[in-house]
């Protein structure tokens, strides 16, 4: 292409249209046939019979190999702070998410009855703790699920910060920091939650505390189904359903016979300081108040490149 | 009297170099802040800075910063390639002509005689252009992969994570080497060519010989 006056008012008006961007929404590209779960409120009873919810233990159960154990000399402060995550001295802990604990059970009295709420990862389809992980060890899966390489986990806990429920949950002493913490105060252990027991999907198999529930309150199937089915059961009830559009979308919805907006308000009545439940409040995905940010930053190097197809043609001060 | 001075960078060169100057620091710094370490090594502590913790505020610096930063660069390959402008590429032979003016440099040998850039001037500069375009390449995805449920195939985002945090250590190491490189008292009569875009003659004479400004 030849330089002249023409090209380059051309190239800079180019330039300068895509600095206005339009107001971007990206559509949810998660499979309508991964995986979803829904969570009926109006099964769970919490296994009031029992000891522990069936799926809290069997959950414990059978996810135990994959629990840290770390090694007490490895137990260290996370310098110049001083403190440290240690749950392998709560591992009893079953009221809240912890390393040993990744699904457990709110219990909330909500227009004067009890309801039981089995909490773990939602899977949301844009996850900020996956998206955000700096070093790319947290996976959003075209399955669904979203899991931690625990091999590969520092433990900043970044994940824990920039979720919405705070799911992740940290162990000291344990994973590949454990290498070098001695000489260089670098991370803080490994993350853990729920990963919805990918390796059971893979297998062909439920997960463990769906298959456990002796009521039913839980199910697996296709986005597709489960969707359909917790709007069908919404109408039903004449209820509420949570996860479908919080934090951008998740593979887990909640469906119950009153509003979530009631359950939440009952959840922050009883909420401890000390002991912070996750929510469920509308939640704004905080990548998606970005977007326009993200896109502009994508389309950069051709407005860069435009501009320069322009410039190109100008002469410098040493050529005029 | 007034020094005699030689025309060494147009404004458009040295507005570009500027703009991927700032960006750079402010990317280093909001990029810096996506590890979890600014509140643990108490940077929040220092007054003005209770915000580099709060990962939405590091990450919106990140995206413009990367904006101003990715469109220099590219501005940056594609005016001097239409320009012809390639003073600057590395060319054969200059290796070793970077060992002997090192050498010479500390009472070994001649010094050898450059052109506008010297052979080690061109090395760095595809050493620090090519980190630059691995953290533009891998961020840009980054950034994709962030516009919604865009779910891509997670070992390849691990291996862009890994190498887009570990490029943008090695470049925050680069640029610090840039700058200490400046304060050689052999350099320093350059730094007024990133400010005015003139350099002393004399100082251009002895030290570029073969340019001819």
């Amino acid at each position: 292409m030849k330089l002249n006056r023409r090209n380059f008012i051309t190239g800079t008006a180019a330039a300068g249209a895509l600095t206005i961007l339009p107001s971007v929404r990206t559509e949810a590209a998660v499979r309508p046939d991964s995986y979803a779960t829904l969570i009926d409120l109006t099964r769970c009873d919490g296994c009031a019979d029992r000891e522990q919810p069936l799926c809290v233990s069997s959950c414990r159960q059978g996810r135990a190999d994959v629990f840290p154990d770390p090694p007490a000399d490895q137990l260290r402060d996370y310098w110049p702070q001083k403190k440290h995550e240690d749950w392998s001295r709560k591992r009893h802990v079953t009221d809240r998410l912890t390393p040993y604990n990744w699904i457990f059970v709110q219990q909330v009295q909500v227009a004067g009855k009890t309801m039981f709420i089995p909490r773990r990862c939602m899977h949301c389809d844009n996850p900020p703790c996956a998206k955000l992980c700096p070093f790319g060890v947290k996976h959003k899966t075209a399955e669904g699920p979203v899991y931690i390489d625990h091999s590969l986990c520092f433990g900043g806990a970044k994940c824990r910060t920039v979720c919405p429920w705070s799911i992740p949950q940290r162990q000291a002493g344990v994973g590949i920091y454990t290498l070098w913490q001695k000489y260089l105060p670098v991370g803080g252990g490994v993350m853990y939650k729920c990963d919805l027991c990918r390796d059971r999907l893979s297998a062909g198999e439920t997960p463990l505390c769906i298959e456990a529930c002796p009521k039913q309150a839980m199910e697996i199937g296709s986005r597709e189904e489960i969707f359909a089915e917790a709007l069908q059961r919404k109408e039903q009830y004449g209820g509420d359903i949570y996860g479908k559009e919080e934090n951008g979308g998740t593979s887990t919805i909640y469906v119950a016979d009153v509003t979530f907006s009631e359950i939440d308000k009952a959840l922050v009545a009883q909420m401890k300081e000390s002991h912070p439940n996750p929510r469920l409040n509308k939640i704004d995905n905080m990548l998606e108040k970005q977007n326009n940010w993200a896109l502009l930053s994508v389309v950069s190097p051709l407005i860069g490149a435009v501009a320069a197809i322009g410039f190109a043609a100008k002469k410098t001060e040493d050529e005029s | 009297m007034s020094m005699q001075t030689v025309f060494r960078h147009s404004l458009t060169v040295r507005v570009t170099h500027w703009l991927v100057a700032v960006s750079g620091i402010f990317l280093l710094f909001s990029g810096f802040g996506q590890m979890p370490m600014y509140k643990r090594y108490n940077i929040v502590k220092i007054p003005g800075l209770s915000w580099s913790d709060n990962y939405e505020i590091t990450l919106l610096i990140h995206y413009l910063a990367a904006a101003f930063f990715c469109a220099a660069v590219l501005f940056h390959i594609v005016y001097h390639w239409r320009r012809k402008e390639f003073a600057i590429v590395p060319r054969m032979g200059d290796i070793s002509e970077t060992v002997q003016g090192l050498t010479a440099m500390v009472g070994f040998g001649e010094e050898p005689e450059h052109g506008k850039f010297q052979a080690k001037q061109r090395i760095i500069y595809a050493i620090i252009g090519s980190t630059a375009l691995i953290l533009i390449l891998t961020g840009l995805i980054k950034s994709y992969k962030n516009l919604g449920a865009i779910v891509l195939d997670p070992m390849f985002l691990q291996w862009c994570a890994f190498i887009h945090t570990g490029s943008g250590m090695f470049f925050m190491v680069l640029f610090l080497a840039h700058v200490a490189a400046l304060l050689l008292k052999n350099h320093r009569p350059l730094i007024p060519s990133m400010f005015s875009g003139k350099i002393s003659a004399e100082y251009a004479r002895h030290h570029h010989p073969k340019w001819k400004p």
